[in-house]
């Protein structure tokens, strides 16, 4: 039985090498990091796309700049790179990547999420990048300290209640004066900042580049202001998310909640084992936003462009997607994925919670932002401006005056 | 010699021929020892690609505007103007010099008693006490760094729970400007105390016993011994240990990187000018600005190694 298997086996390889010495095996090289694809996708692509080979290279230490080092380099890229969620400080040099629309982007545009898929279209209309997963926001919670102290412990009730930022922190002042201080509603002040600006369509850019912070349109300063309130209202436990400070203060009971992405799961867990089965998820006060979340891209380089986004279609096609998902826990980018029965596997850890139901809903309603060439280093300003104002004291209207004071400074550089 | 020939004793036509002949002799003599040129080439190709070129390019690079991708554009000098004029760059500068005194001062003075400890006749396992001290210096940076950031944790470090059992109130240490300097000094401490605490042995061996015995005929008490002999006869070993740890205390970056990230902590207290300069260009991508504070460090270690060498130099014409 087995020999004849072996011999199938030995014709079909035998035909495949056959038939492809015919035609040139095409190489296409992908440089991506670990876990930001699923490698058994990877190798699945050789049997999919026959005379394609695909070298796929992780790329460790510090990818952006290595990849940047390439692009200066002018030569020696890889065909398919991934990017980060600093897609958008490679807009200034979209013209060093295919535009995907030329290579049929726009058949599949209605298979993802309107707003993850923005993210990857420069200002000018052309598509630098096809989305990989995203990282709806919700608000994490320790659903036994929010019961003893009288709050609402059901994901439904929580998010009724605690719809707006203003309830979530009279909420927390509640939590804080049953437990007598040993109890903090969440982390830090940066976070809350954060996590208002990425519920926002709005933040320090327009899509012409102008800075419109000091506008009213902009989430900017009423970020700022209920950051700051939080802070004055001693709600925060002042650990900087993924510390050894926060892990600990996780563990131990003394943060009750937090509004993070859906990778915070992985974080949370491995941090706070000592806490499993108190947690839950629900939508987060303020309403849904996004972390972070990946892109492919095809660089002009590349010799075989319509293959290479054939191969990118497939690996970032819905039912490839829920595969990601199941094999090592990218949150999808296509809506058809979001349907997928393993968003409804009840969790242990959040009490027997199925969390995906929360942050599909969540990943539905985020707004689609523009971020800017220069939001890293506008928001670095802001947070560190920010964290003096919690932790060491600063009058917040001055914190306010010096951060967009530097950030002017920032935008004539 | 393809440039006008200047005005010389010798006419011109001899002037030349006189130099050309030099340079054929020259040529000569080198093409017979090339076997000893190239053994010793490997340093200087090596050198030329990795050592020169960088330098030569960060020059280049200084004067430019250039985010890491797109074209790079002409700048003038305004890299070096935003730098005079960025607060947070002298903010850097003088993060790096307090904590530079903060370390050097104590590691320089504790070096110099383990090692005249280590070199008392009275010592025993003195070499297991060498390694002991010496084990700091090759343990991975980003290790200790990991380790002391434990130490001293804001709210769960192991300080704090040492000033609990004595009943002191706690210490946000990485909260405070000064604890966050104080934290990377104790490591910048601890990890080269034995280093150069070796390197005084050395110069403590080398010191000719006679001097000792001399000075004890004369009835030198053991202090005076100190003081007039073993101190004057270590200064150029002292004189080496200084420049080198104000080379590697403008360097400091690891350290705190590690400890409190790239933006040196809560308002930037362990921001030296090597993490800004590294959070310039690699995080902002201001690679033509990074270039600009590197010559800008460039220049502050060699007065401050001019201010040293003047300094240690100046006290022995003293005597």
């Amino acid at each position: 039985m087995i020999g004849l298997w072996l011999c199938a086996v030995i014709l079909v390889l035998a035909g495949c090498t056959g038939s492809s010495s015919n035609e040139k095996t095409k190489t296409l090289t992908l440089w991506y990091w670990n876990r930001s694809l699923d490698d058994g996708l990877l190798k699945a692509v050789e049997q999919q796309f026959p005379g394609i080979r695909i070298d796929a290279q992780k790329i460790g230490g510090d990818f952006k700049s290595k990849l940047k080092t390439t692009l200066a380099a002018g030569s020696g890229g890889p065909d398919i790179v991934a990017f980060n969620d600093w897609v958008t400080e490679l807009f200034a040099s979209s013209d060093r990547f295919y535009d995907l629309y030329e290579l049929g982007a726009a058949e599949i545009e209605d298979d993802f999420l309107d707003w993850k898929w923005q993210l990857g279209v420069t200002p000018e209309g052309t598509m630098i990048a096809l989305p990989i997963d995203t990282g709806p926001t919700a608000l994490y919670y320790r659903a036994d300290l929010f019961e003893q102290a009288g709050l609402p412990s059901d994901p439904e009730e929580v998010h009724r209640m605690l719809s707006t930022w203003e309830d979530y922190f009279e909420a927390g002042v509640q939590l804080q004066q049953h437990f007598g201080g040993s109890v903090k509603l969440t982390d830090n002040i940066s976070n809350i900042y954060n996590q208002i600006n990425a519920q926002s369509e709005t933040i320090y850019f327009d899509r012409d580049e102008e800075f419109i912070g000091e506008s009213s349109a902009s989430s900017m300063r009423s970020a700022w202001d209920l950051a700051v309130k939080a802070s004055e209202l001693g709600l925060l436990a002042n650990a900087n998310t993924s510390s050894s400070e926060w892990n600990a203060a996780i563990n131990n009971g003394r943060i009750a909640s937090f509004v993070g992405a859906v990778w915070m799961k992985e974080i949370l867990q491995q941090a706070a084992p000592d806490t499993t089965g108190n947690w839950k998820v629900a939508r987060a006060p303020g309403g849904d936003g996004n972390n972070g979340g990946s892109f492919l891209a095809i660089m002009k380089s590349s010799e075989y462009p319509q293959e290479a986004f054939e191969v990118i279609k497939w690996i970032q096609s819905p039912d490839n997607q829920i595969q990601t998902f199941n094999n090592i826990n990218l949150f999808p980018s296509a809506k058809a994925a979001l349907e997928a029965e393993s968003m409804h596997v009840e969790e242990p850890f959040f009490g027997g919670q199925a969390t995906g139901e929360i942050f599909t809903e969540s990943a539905r309603n985020v707004k689609p932002a523009y971020f800017g060439a220069k939001y890293a280093n506008i928001n670095g300003i802001v947070t560190r401006e920010l964290s003096m104002v919690a932790l060491q004291g600063k009058n917040s209207e001055k914190a306010w005056e010096d951060a967009l004071n530097r950030v002017k400074k920032e935008l004539l550089r | 010699m393809n440039r006008p020939v200047e005005p010389s004793p010798m006419p011109p036509h001899q002037a030349e021929a006189t130099n050309s002949r030099n340079n054929r002799r020259l040529m000569s003599t080198i093409w017979k020892h090339r076997k000893e040129y190239l053994a010793i080439s490997p340093f200087y190709i090596l050198f030329a690609i990795f050592g020169l070129f960088p330098i030569g390019f960060s020059m280049f690079l200084s004067f430019q505007k250039w985010d890491g991708i797109s074209e790079m554009s002409f700048n003038g000098l305004k890299n070096y103007q935003f730098m005079l004029t960025d607060p947070e760059f002298w903010r850097a500068v003088s993060n790096t010099l307090l904590i530079w005194i903060y370390s050097t001062i104590p590691m320089l003075f504790f070096a110099l008693i383990i090692a005249f400890l280590l070199h008392a006749s009275f010592m025993r396992f003195r070499t297991f006490f060498r390694i002991g001290y010496f084990l700091p210096n090759v343990t991975s940076l980003v290790a200790v760094a990991i380790v002391f950031g434990t130490v001293f944790s804001n709210n769960y470090g192991l300080l704090n729970y040492v000033l609990s059992l004595v009943g002191l109130e706690s210490v946000e240490w990485l909260n405070k400007t000064w604890g966050i300097q104080l934290a990377i000094s104790v490591m910048i401490i601890w990890r080269w105390v034995g280093y150069n605490a070796i390197i005084y042995l050395a110069g403590l061996q080398s010191i000719p016993s006679v001097l000792y015995e001399a000075a004890k005929i004369d009835g030198a008490s053991g202090l005076q011994a100190f003081f007039r002999i073993t101190i004057p006869c270590l200064r150029p070993i002292i004189l080496f240990t200084v420049i080198t740890s104000t080379i590697g205390g403008m360097q400091i970056f690891t350290e705190p990187q590690v400890l409190v990230g790239n933006d040196g902590g809560v308002s930037g207290g362990g921001l030296t000018i090597v993490l800004y300069l590294y959070r310039e260009a690699f995080v902002n991508n201001y690679f033509g600005y990074g270039a600009a504070v590197g010559w800008g460090m460039f220049i502050l270690i060699a007065l401050f190694s001019i201010l040293n060498w003047r300094m240690v130099q100046g006290n022995s014409s003293n005597h």
